[in-house]
């Protein structure tokens, strides 16, 4: 998958910028929580891959996949879940509320990369 | 009719130029294949088919070695950008701010992120007194409470300072030296000095890793190392900053009281 635009779910100012310099082929927005990262689905129609932490104030990572799924969006997007939470019953939870891939924190980048090139393309929704 | 041949065209005489041509080049062909059987055969075989099958095997032999050996090395060569790439970005985020809040934080978002620390304190040294400030108690979960209740967080560090007590954080905040655990005698995993110019003013202290992340591994102790360097001084001037900061407030306010405005 070559994404034409990235959002970024986390709540960590770090993890912004470890993104921003690994996926600097790409166009990126961030989002602090699930609430933003539905105003950001909002104002950016073109996003098709969801980069999404799950622990995260206001509103976490399973939460949004919930909403968004209520709301019919994110059928033309990918969604990478990317957590500290490692269980194997998690990993199922994140793959059965919707995402295409799930990556544990601490990751490689090469992790990241080799997981975004193996989505399948996506039609714009 | 005439027995003569018909004179030649043009086009004819191109074709004839061509074909000498061709056969130019065929001929040269021919040469350089001659003279790679004849050398094939002065190394040791003749200069049948089966010795040059096995020269041919050798050589794709060694090309499919090479390819390996690059793709390893590739392999490598991503780790090894990966890890720097870690370095940088810690670092970066370590000196970004001058808010002893904020830099606390990535202290503890680079434990959590990028090393797998589920458990971990932040101990600062006191200023006026014996002991250490429990900075921060940081974890994976999202409630609190559930922090300062986990086993591992427990009696040393169950309240707001560090009297001493693990030998291992104690000879670190002692002699400033990174050590790793744990031992008989300490639950740490991993005792990080903080310095500032060679004084130790506190230590982060790894009590427990993430479930999939069993231990620490090698390329881990770069952060450690970057921690401890940058981690301090990051600290020191977000506190030397604030306190200059809240001073020049104090001293506006009076001006302004003195003007009175």
């Amino acid at each position: 998958m070559q994404p034409r635009k990235v959002l970024v779910v986390d709540d960590s100012k770090l993890m912004h910028k470890m993104f921003e310099v690994m996926l600097r082929q790409y166009a990126l927005v961030y989002a602090s929580d699930g609430r933003q990262a539905l105003d950001r689905l909002r104002e950016h129609q073109d996003i098709d891959l969801v980069l999404l932490d799950v622990n995260m104030p206001n509103m976490n990572g399973l939460e949004f996949l919930a909403q968004l799924k209520a709301g019919g969006g994110g059928d033309g997007m990918a969604i990478v879940i990317i957590s500290t939470e490692g269980r194997d019953e998690d990993t199922v939870r994140g793959l059965e509320a919707g995402a295409a891939a799930y990556i544990k924190k601490p990751f490689h980048s090469e992790e990241i990369l080799d997981v975004i090139s193996r989505l399948p393309a996506r039609s714009a929704a | 009719m005439s027995d003569r041949p018909p004179a030649p065209t043009a086009s004819g005489l191109e074709l004839v130029a061509e074909l000498r041509s061709a056969l130019d080049r065929a001929g040269e062909l021919a040469r350089v294949a001659e003279l790679n059987l004849r050398e094939l055969a002065a190394r040791g075989g003749d200069a049948g088919g089966p010795s040059l099958a096995t020269e041919l095997e050798r050589r794709l032999a060694t090309a499919e070695s090479d390819v390996k050996e690059l793709a390893s090395r590739l392999v490598d060569s991503e780790h090894q950008g990966g890890r720097l790439m870690n370095l940088y970005v810690a670092t970066y985020q370590l000196h970004a701010t001058l808010d002893p809040a904020e830099v606390q934080a990535t202290i503890a978002e680079i434990a959590i992120n990028l090393l797998g620390a589920e458990k971990f304190v932040l101990l600062l040294r006191k200023d006026d007194a014996p002991g250490c400030d429990i900075a921060l108690v940081g974890g994976t979960s999202n409630d609190r409470r559930d922090r300062r209740e986990a086993p591992e967080i427990d009696g040393l560090y169950g309240g707001e300072v560090y009297a001493g007590g693990d030998p291992v954080v104690d000879a670190t905040l002692e002699d400033g030296v990174l050590r790793l655990g744990p031992t008989a005698d300490s639950k740490a995993l991993a005792a990080v000095p903080l310095r500032v110019q060679n004084e130790v003013v506190g230590a982060l202290v790894l009590l427990k890793l993430l479930d999939h992340k069993p231990i620490l591994r090698a390329e881990d102790r770069d952060l450690l190392d970057l921690l401890s360097a940058h981690a301090a001084s990051a600290l020191f001037a977000a506190r030397l900053f604030a306190t200059k900061d809240r001073k020049l407030r104090t001293l506006e306010s009076l001006v302004k009281l003195a003007r009175g405005e």
